[in-house]
């Protein structure tokens, strides 16, 4: 333990290492039904903090809209087949495409104004979207929509039991995490964390602030999509409020907080200690336990914002050195 | 020439903050830029750097346009300056800062960290500190070495050498001494007379938004209209006080 | 006569939206700063508006106080336990403090008072008036020319009072004011009473004429946003007119489109005027 203090880098790589095999043996381990839920809940809700994260954490650029992405990540593929009987799959890039389109639409006139404007924006939009969606019957209106019962193919993405979707979101899940690290590393990384400490820096050392928000905004918004149609084909049912509602995009903010947003393993940290809590706090309290979850939500939101707005990561950071101290005087 | 700004003007609604002022300068030159406070030096400074969109006016860079060009396309012109209170970016070390200029001549990471890190050895900084850590003196001196990483041609630094110690302040005009040898021109806003004095040959002096004097930094400290800009400045404050 | 009738019950409602969103753009014409939570002290004013009627059995005049009061207070307890600490701090700070802090209102009040709609019982404002054919609740009419005068007090005080111009001292330059004997953090403090008061009086305004939830506060913060943008980010004035205009535009498309379309036209509107005037009609950039 000592030696693992004091080499935090190693450390580092070899706790990145343990999780991953931990995660891929996971549901093998826990052959229940329940615990498989579990750790597919965990997986969706890492994806999609990740995503959030690489906008909202790293270039500092505040969505409390992503439900926006999310939803039409999860509607398409479901619309899809309802509407004309398609594979559920083709309609995930249709997704993906669309939110990209909605994220410029979003942040082209915002990303010229201050930061507020860019969160307001998205708050207003992914409600907009929300009632409207609810009133227009051709995609479900209030009800919703409804994936395939049986599996046509594997091109449904329907599947009996929860290990197909949990390896594919674990694949999901690397993917984010590895296009994330890669782009930390490389000049649009270290232009993201400028313009997050000082756009006005950024811009005098020739940094296209705009156009790289703008791409941040897109590729945040491409693997929300994602996500949401992952979530789609695996619950096979979608409506308004579990598309876009609040609940949403709160998660997706209140994970990566938690866990360090603007960090790669940030999210996925606050997912690893949110989701069993929820689900723990859904089972004694049953299903009326939401309205506390937001409650609880709305409070540690505050508590990050007001104490540690750099997550857990961020008073790791600050508390390793010190225990390392400790370890070395002991 | 390389810098030719002509009759630019700056209003802040009634205010005008600059009143049509002209500044030309040769390539490889140091020129001076002093007044009182509140003279309008860091507007017209942001009007140079792209940051304000000049009321009136024209501003030419080695023979372009650049009057209503963004701030980054100052920057890939080869404009580069610093900021009268220093912004340095705080979540990133010493060399990050500086890469963050580099990337701009240099797409690659390795490359860029390369250049950074001769960068950073040049203006005698710590490479793995964090941003955070250092003073303001630190600070104004790690923002010369990220904007001189992103190989500027022509550079405007706003107020660097203020508040330093007289040691640091020999090791800052040492710096920018340098930094022009490598064939950086520069233009500079000053307050402390021992930098104009050391470093330019030309200076212009500006008073509520025009140029009331240039030459040389002995003829315009004898310049009547000088005198009475900053002596009239240190009548109103004595009054006021 | 119809559309007239739904002109001026537009009209009135628009003014109670003029008088809460001008605490909205009060705090960011001074201290640059969204509050996403303050849809949710109009929703406190309404339950303390409740609460007073329920519980003491006070009129309008009394619970309309007692919201301002209680909010009042509650915006500078919010200032100086949160926002104080995050306004110079990073963006994720600033966004997520009061965004947390809505979240933690609203469902709490879901909580306490159940997410069922509920109306103030029979006040002295009840009854109906006619003039000229045009049939209006006594307590629209009050409410809604409450709200504009209100609102245009609240831009008197920031236009024409010493209270005024010390505020704008400290939006305008924090040390430049404190050199000049003012306490920026008394300011900011009065100016999140002075936004949240507004709120709570709206809120009362509005319980006094229309039947609520919790999870109005939702829809009161985002038509807020609305307002605010259209009228001008920082100007008190500004969102008086908007507050208006979308009143009536709200009225109107209820009225033309049905109920539900409401929405959709009004935050379309939103979504139209970020891109064409991001500044609103008499903002600044």
């Amino acid at each position: 333990m000592r030696k693992l203090l004091a080499q935090p880098a190693s450390a580092q790589r070899l706790s990145v290492c343990l999780l991953a095999v931990a995660l891929v043996l996971y549901p093998l381990v826990f052959s229940d039904a329940f615990y498989r839920d579990v750790g597919v809940t965990f997986l969706l809700a890492a994806i999609s903090a990740s995503a959030w994260n690489i906008v909202g954490g790293y270039a500092g650029q505040v969505s409390v809209g992503h439900s926006m992405f999310f939803g039409l990540g999860a509607y398409v593929p479901l619309l899809f087949y309802t509407l004309w009987g398609w594979p559920t799959v083709a309609g995930i890039p249709v997704g993906i495409l669309l939110s990209v389109g909605l994220a410029v639409i979003i942040g082209l006139p915002t990303f010229r104004l201050s930061g507020h404007y860019f969160s307001m924006a998205t708050i207003a939009v992914a409600e907009l979207i929300r009632i409207f969606v609810g009133t227009w019957p051709l995609v479900g209106g209030a009800i919703g929509l409804q994936g395939p019962a049986m599996a046509r193919g594997w091109w449904d993405l329907t599947f009996r039991g929860d290990l197909p979707y949990y390896y594919i979101f674990l694949a999901v899940l690397a993917l984010v995490l590895a296009t994330t690290f890669m782009l930390e590393r490389r000049r649009f990384g270290y232009y993201l964390r400028a313009i997050k400490s000082s756009a006005r820096a950024a811009r005098s050392l020739g940094v296209p602030v705009r156009r790289v928000k703008l791409q941040a905004l897109a590729l945040s918004a491409a693997f929300t999509s994602a996500a949401g149609s992952l979530y789609g084909v695996k619950t096979g049912f979608i409506d308004p409020d579990s598309g876009f509602g609040i609940l949403v995009s709160v998660q997706m903010v209140i994970f990566a907080a938690l866990g360090g947003a603007g960090t790669l393993f940030g999210p996925l940290v606050g997912a690893l200690i949110l989701v069993p809590l929820q689900t723990a706090a859904n089972t004694w309290f049953g299903g009326g336990g939401s309205g506390a979850t937001f409650v609880i939500y709305g409070g540690i939101i505050v508590l990050i914002a007001r104490f540690e707005p750099g997550g857990l990561f961020d008073l790791w950071r600050r508390l390793a050195p010190l225990l390392r101290r400790r370890a070395h005087a002991a | 020439m390389l810098l030719e700004a002509r009759n630019v003007a700056k209003a802040f609604g009634d205010f005008r903050a600059v009143a049509g002022a002209d500044l030309a300068v040769e390539q490889g030159e140091i020129v001076g830029l002093i007044g009182p406070n509140g003279a309008g030096k860091s507007t017209f400074f942001n009007c140079l750097a792209g940051d304000t969109l000049p009321t009136t006016g024209r501003i030419l860079f080695d023979g372009a346009d650049l009057t209503h060009a963004s701030p980054e396309a100052h920057a890939r012109a080869g404009i580069g300056r610093t900021f009268q209170v220093p912004t340095t970016f705080d979540d990133m070390s010493v060399l990050a800062n500086v890469m963050v200029g580099a990337f701009l001549r240099h797409p690659h990471r390795n490359d860029a960290r390369e250049h950074a890190r001769r960068i950073v050895e040049l203006t005698g900084l710590r490479a793995d500190q964090p941003a955070r850590s250092l003073g303001t003196p630190g600070r104004k001196r790690l923002e010369i070495a990220r904007v001189l990483a992103s190989g500027p041609r022509l550079l405007l630094l706003d107020e660097s050498l203020a508040g330093l110690t007289p040691g640091e302040l020999q090791e800052a005009i040492a710096l920018v001494r340098r930094i022009h040898q490598m064939g950086v021109t520069i233009v500079i806003v000053e307050h402390i007379m021992e930098v104009i004095m050391t470093l330019t040959r030309r200076v212009l002096v500006f008073n509520q938004g025009r140029v009331i004097a240039s030459g040389s930094p002995e003829q315009v400290v004898r310049d009547e209209a000088v005198i009475e800009a900053y002596l009239g400045r240190g009548a109103r404050r004595q009054r006021s006080e | 006569m119809v559309l007239i009738q739904v002109i001026v019950g537009g009209l009135l409602l628009g003014a109670i939206y003029a008088l809460f969103s001008s605490g909205l753009t009060l705090i960011w014409g001074m201290m640059n700063f969204i509050n996403f939570a303050h849809g949710e002290f109009v929703m406190l004013g309404m339950y303390v508006a409740l609460l007073v009627v329920v519980w003491l059995g006070g009129g309008p005049a009394a619970f309309g106080f007692a919201a301002a009061i209680a909010l009042f207070a509650l915006g500078v307890a919010v200032y100086a336990l949160l926002i104080r600490h995050v306004v110079r701090g990073p963006m994720l700070a600033q966004i997520l403090s009061s965004f947390g802090l809505a979240l933690l209102l609203r469902y709490t009040a879901f909580w306490i008072f159940s997410a069922n709609f509920v109306s103030l019982p029979q006040t002295s404002l009840a009854g109906t008036i006619a003039i000229g054919g045009v049939y209006l609740p006594v307590a629209q009419v009050v409410a809604g020319l409450v709200a504009v005068v209100l609102t245009i007090a609240l831009h008197l005080l920031l236009t024409r009072s010493t209270l005024g111009s010390r505020l704008l001292a400290v939006a305008e330059d924090r040390t430049a004011a404190m050199l000049m004997g003012i306490r920026p953090d008394r300011m900011q403090a009065l100016t999140w009473g002075l936004s949240a008061g507004a709120a709570g009086i709206a809120g009362a305004l509005l319980a006094t004429a229309y039947p609520w939830s919790p999870s109005v506060g939702e829809t009161f913060g985002l038509l807020a946003f609305v307002t605010v943008a259209l009228g001008g980010f920082g100007s008190v004035l500004g969102s008086l007119y908007a507050g208006l205009i979308i009143g009536l535009i709200e009225a109107l498309s209820a009225y033309w489109l049905g109920a539900i379309y409401k929405d959709i036209v009004v935050y379309g509107l939103f979504v139209a005027l970020l891109w064409l005037r991001p500044q609103g009609l008499m903002g600044k950039a």
